[in-house]
């Protein structure tokens, strides 16, 4: 039950590369929506209902929900078999894409210290996919699933 | 400060959410197969996961928290300020996914915290600018919250064992092999006679007792042929003397115990043990599982006759049960205690018997590690065993609390330093001392023994059942304070005392400083 790390990568990268794409998709959508709905304000148990309505009515937010669906498929779908401190770092990819989405859709402004930061993410992301994508041993569940089959 | 707290709680809650999802995925097993029918049975086999609930349930609220910072700042502050969660999930890969970091990906890791942090750096809308005071206590508050996290986790990990543990005896208590119950002994232990007279009193179809001292000049011989006296009907054997000789007496004695033991299933406890009647027949029905190859049991004060025996019903209950307790809930356990060591002779010989542990001072550990290394199940007994703790002086305890944290510094030294992490009282007051205003420092105190109190009592009170525990919970700090302690000075000592002798470690081999008195 050991796995090479070269029969790991490729299908490793396809689903975190959809992950990053629905969860930054999914998160300007989020951004945009909430924009358009305003301010939260949580103070009794009626005011979360009606601001829960008011969330709900936004069609942005409905996108960002589809999308953020998808994007957690994804991310079971990698965590089954790869490591989390492994996918954990490529989700940092969303703190380049966040900004640059924000920065051309949503025309926010980005600062010279974050474009920085975000070539330092952008490095150690690339330093992550150097070590292998597992590291653990499959668990106990796994390999009684694989005796019932 | 609230833009703070909230992003702190976000990054918390996201982590352990993320923590709990691989974990839960893991036990769900690799996927190899895309099409949209594997998926749907994959998605199947995981919501049936225990574990992925918890996890929606933390990123929910994780998202939540997220959904609200969203719309206090813009999108591209609010990102990199939740981004704390690399470094906890990265900690929590390490130490609860039990994944591993090499440098490099550590080095990646600590660049990415980096780059985040220079975005965060730039502006933050209405906190004001980010001082390094602001991020020391920052990063200070969120050390301080993992102890208390580590609380509530054993209080969770304790609540699930004690409430499956009737339901799954019941189901098995026709499974009853003969069995032969092991016992060393050296010296006499308070209340030995009415120890060893609770294994007689089994309510069980057919066992032996076999019982191992090292010489004639034992004190315990008496109460051991005072027993054979009062039990006629029960099979009960004494030895004298060891064949082989190592460093660790006890392992001496149980390889020779093993092999004059009549029955394939062996129980081995310590002799400051006592049991219920119907301990034998739950310990020996979970063999009824042929994936089980060792039982181990926790373990309870039955009286505090001194303070430092009160000090060490209280450990047992509040620090070891409950670290044991996650073990068995997030990786099963690899590892057994000496209150009970269970297993077959065939399972014993595929880790090459007690020979292989002869010189070992964590005998007992290293037992459980070797079963389970060889994939059999380490179970745990449903009812805890009573202790009978010595009468012994506070020097006493904190002695044999440094021969314990010693023993684990050199059988786990990742494990040993992660041990700061357990520390509640040491960060509330590191936390405390760091808090710009006194109510704030007193808050942290409070809330740190709010959490450790509640959760002691749940595992300690509820769960195992310990009179000690109940009467005295309030000596937790004190423990928590000596604990402390004897871990940084474990740092320092690499000298044990026990049973007499003094012996040094290395790479958890024991080494006699003083030549042992004559085997026998």
């Amino acid at each position: 039950m050991t796995h090479s790390t070269r029969d790991l990568r490729p299908k490793t990268y396809a689903f975190l590369f959809l992950e990053l794409l629905f969860g930054t998709l999914g998160n300007t959508l989020f951004d945009k929506g909430m924009k358009e709905v305003g301010a939260l304000g949580f103070l009794s148990a009626s005011q979360i209902w009606a601001e829960a309505l008011r969330i709900a009515s936004n069609g942005s937010m409905w996108v960002g929900v589809l999308c953020m669906v998808l994007f957690i498929v994804c991310h079971m779908l990698v965590l089954s078999w790869a490591d989390y401190s492994f996918v954990m770092p490529f989700s940092a990819f969303s703190y380049g894409l966040v900004p640059l989405f924000a920065f051309f859709w949503l025309g926010e402004k980005v600062l010279t210290a974050r474009w920085i930061g975000i070539g330092l993410i952008v490095a150690g992301v690339a330093l992550v996919s150097t070590t292998p994508p597992s590291t653990t041993e499959p668990a106990v569940g796994e390999v009684s699933l694989e005796r019932l089959k | 400060m609230i833009t703070f707290v909230a992003a702190l709680f976000v990054a918390l809650t996201g982590a352990f959410g993320e923590i709990a999802m691989t974990h839960a995925m893991k036990r769900v097993g690799e996927v190899r197969h895309f099409s949209p029918a594997a998926i749907a049975r994959f998605v199947v086999r995981a919501v049936l996961q225990g574990w992925l609930w918890i996890a929606i349930a933390l990123l929910t609220v994780s998202f939540f928290g997220f959904l609200t910072m969203l719309s206090w700042y813009p999108v591209s502050f609010v990102m990199p300020a939740t981004s704390l969660c690399y470094i906890v999930g990265a900690l929590g890969a390490k130490f609860l996914l039990r994944e591993k970091l090499n440098f490099t990906r550590w080095a990646g890791i600590g660049l990415i915290f980096v780059g985040v942090g220079l975005s965060w750096s730039d502006k933050a809308p209405t906190m004001g600018p980010l001082t390094v005071g602001v991020a020391v206590r920052g990063t200070i508050y969120l050390l301080a919250l993992v102890p208390l996290a580590l609380y509530a986790l054993g209080a969770w990990a304790a609540w699930q064992f004690f409430r499956g543990r009737t339901a799954a005896t019941a189901q098995r208590v026709s499974f009853a092999p003969a069995v032969s119950i092991l016992k060393p002994v050296r010296g006499l232990d308070r209340g030995a006679y009415e120890n060893f007279a609770s294994f007689c009193r089994q309510d069980y179809p057919e066992f032996e007792i076999v019982f191992a001292a090292t010489d004639e000049d034992d004190p315990a011989l008496p109460v051991i042929r005072q027993l054979m006296r009062d039990f006629p009907e029960r099979p009960i054997r004494l030895l004298i003397g060891t064949e082989r000789k190592g460093a660790n007496d006890k392992v001496a004695k149980l390889c020779r115990l093993v092999k004059e033991a009549r029955h394939s299933l062996v129980v081995i406890t310590d002799s400051d043990v006592r049991v219920a009647p119907g301990y034998l027949r739950s310990v020996a029905a979970l063999f009824a599982d042929p994936n089980v190859g060792g039982v181990t049991a926790l373990y309870r004060a039955l009286e505090a006759p001194s303070f430092g025996a009160s000090l060490d019903a209280i450990a047992a209950a509040a620090s070891f049960a409950p670290s044991a307790l996650i073990a068995r809930t997030l990786e099963g356990l690899k590892f057994a205690m000496g209150s009970t060591l269970a297993t077959t002779r065939e399972r014993l010989e595929e880790i090459g018997g007690f020979e292989a542990l002869l010189d070992l001072h964590s005998d007992d550990y290293e037992f459980g590690r070797r079963i389970a290394e060889r994939g059999y199940r380490v179970e745990l007994a449903p009812e805890p065993v009573d202790m009978q703790f010595p009468s012994e002086t506070l020097g006493d305890y904190l002695r044999h609390e440094l021969r314990w944290v010693i023993g684990i510094r050199h059988i786990r030294p990742g494990g040993h330093f992660g041990m700061i992490m357990t520390h509640g009282l040491f960060w509330a007051v590191i936390a405390a001392l760091a808090a710009p205003t006194k109510a704030l420092g007193l808050a942290w105190l409070g809330a740190y023994l709010a959490v450790r109190l509640a959760t002691a009592w749940v595992v300690g009170v509820r769960g195992l059942g310990d009179p000690v525990v109940r009467r005295k919970l309030w000596l937790l700090p004190v423990h928590d304070f000596f604990a402390f302690l004897t871990w940084l000075a474990s740092f320092a000592v690499n000298r044990i005392e026990w049973r007499g002798l003094v012996f040094t470690l290395e790479k958890g081999r024991m080494i006699p400083v003083s030549s042992p008195p004559d085997r026998g």
